[in-house]
């Protein structure tokens, strides 16, 4: 099942000075379960295309399909709601509420939706204990390593129960040993429950770890490989 | 859970949150210490002028106003009198017999008016006998006392038993002068009276100008509290045919003082609030620029624009919901400190408050009420203060935050 497709999706910085082609004629399609690396030189388009799958950007032409619904013409009211209800984020900063402990950052994004307090607390409590850290759950952010504070984002991003999870650099800044903790979880989210990540990289370790690398230069698609 | 997001976001800087917040607590005590030194001057003023000059209610024959004199008297004047033992409101009543005229001492003479009143009366309503600061209240002096005020003592060069010479004209326009001595020297607290009355008794001037006992121009009524004032000058004006008026009415500066005092505080409390609203303005702008990129990233995971501005009108308002009360709890500190420690001493600039007829002392008054229309106007000048800034909030795209990350 295809969760997310792009169709000749463009997108054009300055189209009426000096246009610049950031991502130029994409077609592509993501299935449920993937988990794939988008990798290419800094520049490429790479981010560009993930916020456009994301619903923070707009694209120029084509088309972006997520879970069969077209996010084109959504106002930014129903992006937003479609973000929060569809889309899990992962930042290569992390960037949690610092003034929340890690189970608060969990549950931050379920009170978003709404969910009852009772599945709210089994969820973030499941979601602690699958990512390694519940003994962490009480601290701030400030009192978590980096590699601690990107499972707490994996976990806030999955707390929502997306379609897919969209992880920008998600170990740029993280040490080798956490980014092989970080990949393993991931990894076995991705094949146990079936979750689809999909990142943006430079990361070898990353890219090694990919069931699928789709390789942009200058916005244009050059190579998809499933593995 | 955003209500608790907003808590802990007033502590992150807690430097910064703890100036907005002293400066709403200053500037909420600012204006409760202002308002009650106005209450204090402008009721001391109001008071002093009610209790010692011209009473809670006058009665005069309707023709006085366009002429005063003894032209026209009031009609059945011991019906008047008898008005205390008729409406129980009524605390005391003096009946006045009031004439230009002239007083000459060796050194020099004045124009004055001549109080003529019986003192025991006079006393019960207006509280004389208690401003007397040198000499006494009509006992020593057996013959023709008078009582002058330590202004026209000093423009006279006269002291107590000196004599001054009274002249004022009878009915008949003739000219009837008649010898006095001074029997004390009084420091009203009404400019008015320090400034040109004096006192002798009602029998003294009725001889020296032919009038009976019982011919009076002025009653002055002085009730047990001003609550009752307009119900008792309505049952007055059921009983006589005299004019009966309020102090409201003889004096329109009682209604020009508490409408300048109100103006007045209603201007410091606007200034007051201005300046806290720029300072609460101030501060949510620099918070809120400082979380651009959290506030971006909230909105990208999905929480919606209303929640943002919710957010951050939540942050201002429980920032001026600490910091309000503490300033009104040192509001009120203060008045209770002044006011079982003798009052505010301005004796220093005593000269000038009597001038207008206002106190040494302040005793802070400020009605209970002040404090929580106090508390509402800030927490309004916080949410209007919190507008701008949640709609900067607001207006972050999400995608401008998440290129910064």
């Amino acid at each position: 099942m295809k969760v997310i497709e792009l169709k000749n999706l463009s997108k054009i910085y300055n189209p009426e000075t000096i246009p610049v082609r950031a991502i130029n004629d994409v077609t592509l399609s993501v299935k449920e379960g993937e988990f794939t690396a988008i990798v290419g030189p800094s520049g490429c388009g790479k981010t560009t295309l993930l916020n456009m799958i994301g619903g923070l950007d707009i694209s120029s032409e084509g088309s972006v399909e997520v879970g069969g619904v077209s996010i084109q013409d959504m106002n930014e009211s129903q992006l937003t709601a479609f973000r929060l209800q569809h889309i899990g984020f992962v930042f290569q900063a992390y960037n949690l509420i610092p003034v929340f402990t890690a189970k608060e950052n969990i549950e931050f994004i379920m009170v978003l939706q709404n969910m009852d307090a009772k599945t709210m607390q089994e969820r973030s409590d499941d979601l602690l204990d699958r990512m390694g850290i519940k003994n962490q759950k009480n601290r701030r952010p400030s009192e978590l390593s980096g590699g601690q504070q990107q499972r707490v984002a994996v976990a806030r991003a999955l707390a929502a129960r997306p379609k897919f999870v969209l992880a920008d650099e998600p170990t740029a800044n993280l040490d080798s040993g956490s980014t092989e903790d970080l990949l393993d979880i991931m990894a076995k989210l991705n094949k146990e429950e079936k979750i689809t990540f999909i990142f943006s990289t430079h990361d070898q370790r990353v890219i090694d770890r990919a069931k699928r690398v789709i390789t942009l230069e200058d916005g244009v698609i050059i190579s998809d490989e499933h593995r | 859970m955003i209500l608790s997001l907003a808590w802990k976001n007033i502590w992150r800087s807690k430097r910064r949150s703890f100036v907005v917040m002293s400066a709403v607590a200053i500037g909420v005590w600012s204006i409760i210490f202002m308002v009650s030194f106005y209450n204090s001057m402008t009721g001391a003023i109001s008071r002093n002028s009610l209790q010692h000059d011209y009473s809670h209610i006058q009665i005069h024959h309707e023709g006085y106003l366009s002429e005063p004199g003894l032209g026209f008297q009031v009609k059945n004047p011991s019906r008047l009198l008898e008005f205390s033992s008729q409406i129980s409101d009524i605390e005391a009543t003096t009946g006045r017999l009031i004439v230009n005229g002239m007083v000459a001492s060796p050194k020099t003479n004045l124009g004055i008016q001549v109080y003529a009143i019986d003192p025991a009366n006079e006393a019960a309503v207006t509280d004389l006998p208690s401003f007397i600061i040198a000499g006494d209240y009509f006992i020593n002096i057996k013959r023709n006392p008078i009582l002058l005020s330590q202004k026209l003592a000093e423009k006279l060069k006269v002291k107590v038993r000196s004599k001054v010479v009274i002249t004022v004209q009878d009915l008949e326009a003739n000219i009837r002068a008649g010898a006095f001595r001074v029997s004390g020297i009084f420091h009203s607290k009404s400019p008015r009276i320090n400034n040109g009355v004096i006192y002798l008794r009602h029998e003294d001037l009725s001889k020296l100008i032919n009038l009976p006992d019982t011919a009076f121009n002025e009653f002055a009524y002085l009730l047990k509290d001003n609550e009752s004032l307009i119900e008792t000058k309505q049952m007055m004006e059921a009983k006589t045919n005299n004019m009966v008026r309020t102090y409201r009415e003889i004096a329109p500066e009682f209604d020009m003082i508490e409408e300048g005092s109100a103006i007045s505080k209603q201007v410091i409390t606007v200034i007051v609030m201005l300046a806290l609203l720029f300072g609460i303005i101030n501060t949510m702008l620099m918070a809120v620029l400082e979380r651009t990129k959290e506030i971006g990233m909230l909105r990208a995971i999905g929480m919606f624009k209303r929640k943002i501005f919710l957010m951050i009108v939540l942050e201002t308002f429980m920032i001026s919901l600490v910091s309000a009360p503490v300033g009104l709890m040192a509001g009120f500190l203060t008045n209770v400190y002044f006011e079982k420690n003798g009052g505010m001493d301005l004796s220093q600039y005593a000269g000038a408050l009597e001038q207008y007829g206002g106190d040494a002392i302040f005793y802070p008054q400020i009605a209970q009420s002040t404090y929580l229309l106090l508390m509402l106007v800030v927490m309004m000048t916080a949410l209007i203060g919190a507008i701008y800034p949640a709609i900067k909030a607001v207006n972050l795209k999400p995608l401008e935050a998440i290129r910064k990350l």
